[in-house]
C-alpha cells in the first residue's frame, strides 16, 4: 500500500492545481515542499508603514552576501527577503561565457507568493509556431484543446482584464479591468492611431477586482489597491497556491502537505515500468526519506524538477530517468527582456490617479503578425506604466527649504515606462546539466547552466528598442531615455524568471519527453506539469499556461488512476 | 531567515523618538526659528556630535518647518546616523565624514561664518545658492547630491513626512485609474 495516491513534488504556480484537482476527486495527496511552510500572520509583510522600515529600506551588504543573486530582483527588499532562496545554500554554476540569474524561493507556495501576477494566454498562433518556422518541434496540442482550462482556471484564479477581441492574445474568463491612467489612455490613443496594427490595453492581472462567491468561500478578498503584493497579501486578492488552491485542496481533507522535504531521486519499479516514489531528504535533519504513491506529479520547478529526474539515473536509464529521448535538460528557455524606455508625457496636469495600482498597460505582439519582422522570427510584447513623478524625484533635482516641500508634496509630470519581453526560441544547445562532483548541502548535485542567446533574440531586442523609441515618439513624450538599437543585447537568461522548456511535449518519444498529456512517454504514471513542458516559449507571461496544463493533465491522470490504466 | 531584530528595530525607533522630540521641544520653545536645539538631537553612533551637529543643520535647511515639521524635527540626523553605524561599511562611513568635512568650508556665507554659525534664514540662502550650482554644472560635488537624496528618501518615509506632507493611503480600496487633481491634490507617500 502505498502512502499517498498521488505525491506532488512542489507546491508552487503549478503543483498547487494538481493537489487541488486530485484532491477534490477523492485522491489522497502528499504536496511534498523542499521549503517551509508559512502562515500569513508571521511571513506576509504587508502592513509595513515606510516609516518602520529600518534604514530607508536599503539592502545591507549581509543581504548582498547571503543573496548576491537573488538582491537583484525587483520583488527583492529587506522586507521580502524571507520569500528568496540564500544563495550560499543553494549553488549553481554556469558554463564558461554564458550568465544565467535563477531567481527563486523555497517555501509553500513558491513563486507563486513573488509572481508580477500578469496572465495572458498563448493563441492558436503560439501553438503553431515551432510547426510554420521549423524551430524546436511542433506542439502536439493546439489552442481549441487547452482553450476550456484556460477558462477553467481563469475562472477560479480571478483575472482582471480587458475584453479586445485579439487574435494573438485572446480573451478569457475576466473580472473587471484596472483603469489605464489618463496620460495611459493618451498615450493609447496616439499609438492606435499612428500604429493600427498595435493595441494598449490594461495588464490582465491575478487580482481580484470583482470576487466570486467561490473565491470568497476561500477567504479570499477583492484587492485593495496597494500594490504590495510581494509582501504577500492578508486579503488574499491575488491569486497564489497559498491564497487559492492549497486551501481549495486542504478543505478537501484529501491532502497532506510535506515541508522541509527536498525530493532528490525518483524510484522506478523496473519490473512495472511505473514510478513507486520519491526518495528525500528532510532539509532541517539531514535524514533520508522514502515517500511512495501510485503516481507522481513533478512541480519543482523547470530546473529542479529536470533536476531529479536527471539525478534518478539507473544502469538501465544512464542518462536520466524519462529521457530515452535524449531531450532532457535541452531547450532552456526564458523571455529575454530589454529595449526599455522612458519618457515625459506632457499634459494632463489637471488629472491624477487614486490608488496603486499593481499592474499596468499591456501592448500585445504586433511583429511577424500585424506588422513585419526585422530579420527575426516570432515577437515581443510590452509592459508599462504612466504615472505622474512621485515625491522621490525631489532628492535628484534642484531646490531646497519650503520650495522643495512645495515640489515634493505636488504630483510630478507624467512619466511613462515600458519594457518588452521577447520569445526566446528552443535550442537544444541550451541545456542544464548535472555537475560531476559538487552537491549542494544535502548531497544534491548542484546544476550547471549552459544557456546563451543567439541572433535570434538579439535581432529581435534591437528591432524592439526602435518600436519604444518610435512608440514614445508618438506619443508626443518629451526627454526619450532607450537603449542603443546598435549595440543593445538582450538580457542575460534567468533574468525573466520564466526558465521553461527542459522536458518538452511533442507527437514523438524519440524527440520529446512527454506526450499532449503533460504524462512521460517513458513511466505512465509520472507527470511533469511546471514550466518543464513547454515546446515554445511565446513572448507572454507563462504562469496562466502552467495552470491551464496542470488542471487538464491532473484531469486525466485521475481518468487513468480510476480506469486502472496507471498505478 | 533573517528577520530584523525587533529589540534592533525599537532601539532604532526609539532613538527617532527621541530626537523627534528634542528637536519639536526645541521648537516649541523659539517658534518659528526653524532651529532644533542641536545638542538634543544629538543620537550616539559613528558621527560626532559636531558631525551629526552639521548633518541636522543641512537636514533641517533642505527641509525646514513649514505647516509641517522639518527634518531634523521629525528624527532624519537619527536615521542618517543609524545608516552609518549599522547599514553601511568603512568606506560608507568614511565616505560621509570626508564628504561632511569638505561641505562645512563650502556652505560658508558671503561673510566668511561657518554653516552653524548662520541664522536660519542665511543657511536658506547659502543652501539655494550652492544646491543652484551643484545642479547647473557649475560645482561636482556627488556627495552633497547623496546627502541631499537621502535627507530627502528619509524625511519623506517619516510618518510626518509621508502622513502630513504627502497623501498617505495604507488602503485605498480601490484603484481610480484619471480623477482630477484638485479633488487629490497631492503627491502619493507610496
Amino acid at each position: 500500500m502505498a502512502d499517498f495516491d498521488v505525491i506532488v513534488v512542489g507546491s508552487g504556480m503549478s503543483g498547487g492545481w494538481v493537489a487541488k484537482e486530485l484532491c477534490e476527486q477523492g485522491f489522497k495527496v502528499g504536496v511534498i515542499e523542499r521549503g517551509r511552510a508559512i502562515s500569513p500572520a508571521e511571513d506576509y509583510t504587508d502592513f509595513v508603514d515606510p516609516w518602520t522600515t529600518e534604514h530607508l529600506n536599503r539592502k545591507s551588504d549581509k543581504d548582498r552576501e547571503d543573496y548576491p543573486i537573488q538582491s537583484q530582483v525587483y520583488a527583492f527588499q529587506t522586507f521580502t527577503r524571507q520569500f528568496w532562496v540564500k544563495d550560499k545554500e543553494h549553488p549553481y554554476e554556469t558554463a564558461d561565457g554564458t550568465d544565467f540569474t535563477w531567481l527563486r524561493g523555497y517555501h509553500e507556495g513558491g513563486k507563486s507568493i513573488m509572481w508580477a501576477r500578469q496572465s495572458y494566454r498563448l493563441s492558436a498562433i503560439d501553438f503553431e509556431a515551432n510547426k510554420k518556422d521549423g524551430h524546436g518541434i511542433d506542439w502536439p496540442v493546439r489552442y481549441d484543446d487547452i482553450a476550456p482550462w484556460y477558462d477553467y482556471v481563469e475562472r477560479f484564479a480571478g483575472i482582471s482584464g480587458s475584453k479586445e477581441g485579439l487574435d494573438i492574445l485572446p480573451d478569457g474568463i475576466f473580472q473587471p479591468p484596472h483603469d489605464l491612467t489618463c496620460a495611459e489612455i493618451d498615450f493609447k490613443d496616439k499609438i492606435e492611431a499612428t500604429f493600427p496594427g498595435r493595441k494598449v490595453i490594461p495588464g490582465r492581472v491575478a487580482n481580484l477586482t470583482e470576487p466570486t462567491e467561490e473565491q470568497m468561500a476561500l477567504g479570499r478578498g477583492r484587492c485593495q489597491a496597494r500594490n504590495h503584493c510581494y509582501q504577500g497579501c492578508s486579503f488574499g486578492a491575488y491569486f497564489s497556491s497559498k491564497s487559492a488552491t492549497l486551501p481549495a485542496a486542504q478543505r478537501t481533507g484529501n491532502m497532506t502537505l510535506i515541508p522541509n522535504t527536498a525530493v532528490h531521486k525518483l524510484i522506478l519499479d523496473e519490473a512495472t515500468g511505473q514510478a513507486t516514489g520519491v526518495e528525500a531528504v528532510d532539509v532541517e535533519t539531514g535524514e533520508g526519506k522514502r515517500i511512495t504513491a501510485r503516481a507522481v506529479f513533478l512541480n519543482a520547478g523547470t530546473i529542479p524538477t529536470t533536476m531529479i529526474l536527471l539525478n534518478s539515473a539507473t544502469t538501465d536509464a544512464p542518462n536520466g530517468l524519462a529521457n530515452s529521448s535524449g531531450q532532457l535538460g535541452k531547450n532552456v528557455m526564458d523571455h529575454h527582456s530589454g529595449a526599455r524606455g522612458y519618457a515625459t508625457l506632457p499634459g494632463h496636469l489637471d488629472r491624477h490617479f487614486f490608488g496603486r495600482r499593481p499592474n499596468g498597460f499591456y501592448i500585445p505582439r504586433f511583429r511577424n503578425h500585424t506588422e513585419e519582422g526585422d530579420g527575426f522570427v516570432r515577437g515581443y510584447g510590452y509592459q508599462g506604466g504612466a504615472m505622474r513623478g512621485s515625491w522621490s524625484r525631489v532628492g535628484y533635482g534642484k531646490g531646497v527649504g519650503a520650495d522643495l516641500k512645495a515640489q515634493a508634496s505636488t504630483p510630478g509630470p507624467w512619466q511613462i515606462s515600458m519594457v518588452a519581453f521577447g520569445e526566446v526560441l528552443p535550442n537544444e544547445k541550451n541545456h542544464i546539466r548535472l555537475h560531476p562532483n559538487k552537491t549542494d548541502k544535502w548531497g544534491f548535485p548542484v546544476p550547471i547552466m549552459d544557456v546563451a542567446w543567439g541572433e535570434n533574440e538579439r535581432a529581435m531586442v534591437r528591432r524592439a528598442i526602435k518600436d519604444t523609441r518610435a512608440m514614445l515618439e508618438a506619443a508626443g513624450g518629451i526627454n526619450i531615455q532607450t537603449d542603443d538599437p546598435d549595440t543593445a543585447e538582450p538580457a542575460p537568461p534567468g533574468i525573466g524568471i520564466h526558465e521553461m522548456g527542459t522536458a518538452r511535449m511533442g507527437h514523438d518519444p524519440s524527440n520529446s519527453v512527454l506526450n499532449k498529456w503533460n504524462q512521460s512517454w517513458d513511466i505512465p504514471n509520472l507527470f511533469l506539469t511546471d514550466g518543464s513542458f513547454m515546446t515554445s516559449a511565446g513572448c507572454q507571461n507563462p504562469s496562466l499556461t502552467y495552470m491551464a496544463f496542470s488542471a487538464r493533465a491532473a484531469n486525466h491522470a485521475a481518468e487513468l488512476l480510476k480506469s486502472g490504466q496507471i498505478g | 531567515m533573517d528577520q530584523i531584530n525587533p529589540q534592533r528595530r525599537q532601539i532604532f525607533q526609539a532613538l527617532i523618538a527621541l530626537s523627534a522630540v528634542g528637536g519639536l521641544s526645541a521648537c516649541g520653545g523659539e517658534s518659528q526659528s526653524n532651529e532644533p536645539r542641536l545638542a538634543q538631537a544629538a543620537v550616539p553612533g559613528y558621527f560626532t556630535n559636531s558631525e551629526m551637529a552639521l548633518i541636522s543643520a543641512f537636514a533641517q535647511t533642505l527641509i525646514p518647518q513649514t505647516e509641517t515639521a522639518g527634518a531634523a524635527q521629525v528624527g532624519v540626523p537619527a536615521i542618517i546616523q543609524a545608516l552609518a553605524t549599522d547599514w553601511g561599511d568603512d568606506a560608507y562611513r568614511l565616505y560621509w565624514r570626508g564628504g561632511l568635512a569638505s561641505l562645512g568650508p563650502a556652505l560658508k556665507s558671503p561673510t566668511d561664518e561657518s554653516f552653524l554659525a548662520q541664522s536660519p534664514s542665511v543657511r536658506n540662502q547659502v543652501l539655494a545658492a550652492y544646491d543652484e550650482q551643484v545642479f547647473n554644472g557649475a560645482i561636482e560635488n556627488q556627495f552633497y547630491r547623496d546627502f541631499k537624496n537621502t535627507v530627502v528618501q528619509a524625511y519623506f518615509r517619516t510618518e510626518t513626512g509621508a502622513t502630513e506632507e504627502l497623501a498617505y493611503e495604507p488602503v485605498p480600496g480601490e484603484w481610480i485609474g484619471c480623477v482630477p487633481l484638485s479633488e487629490f491634490p497631492k503627491t502619493w507617500a507610496t
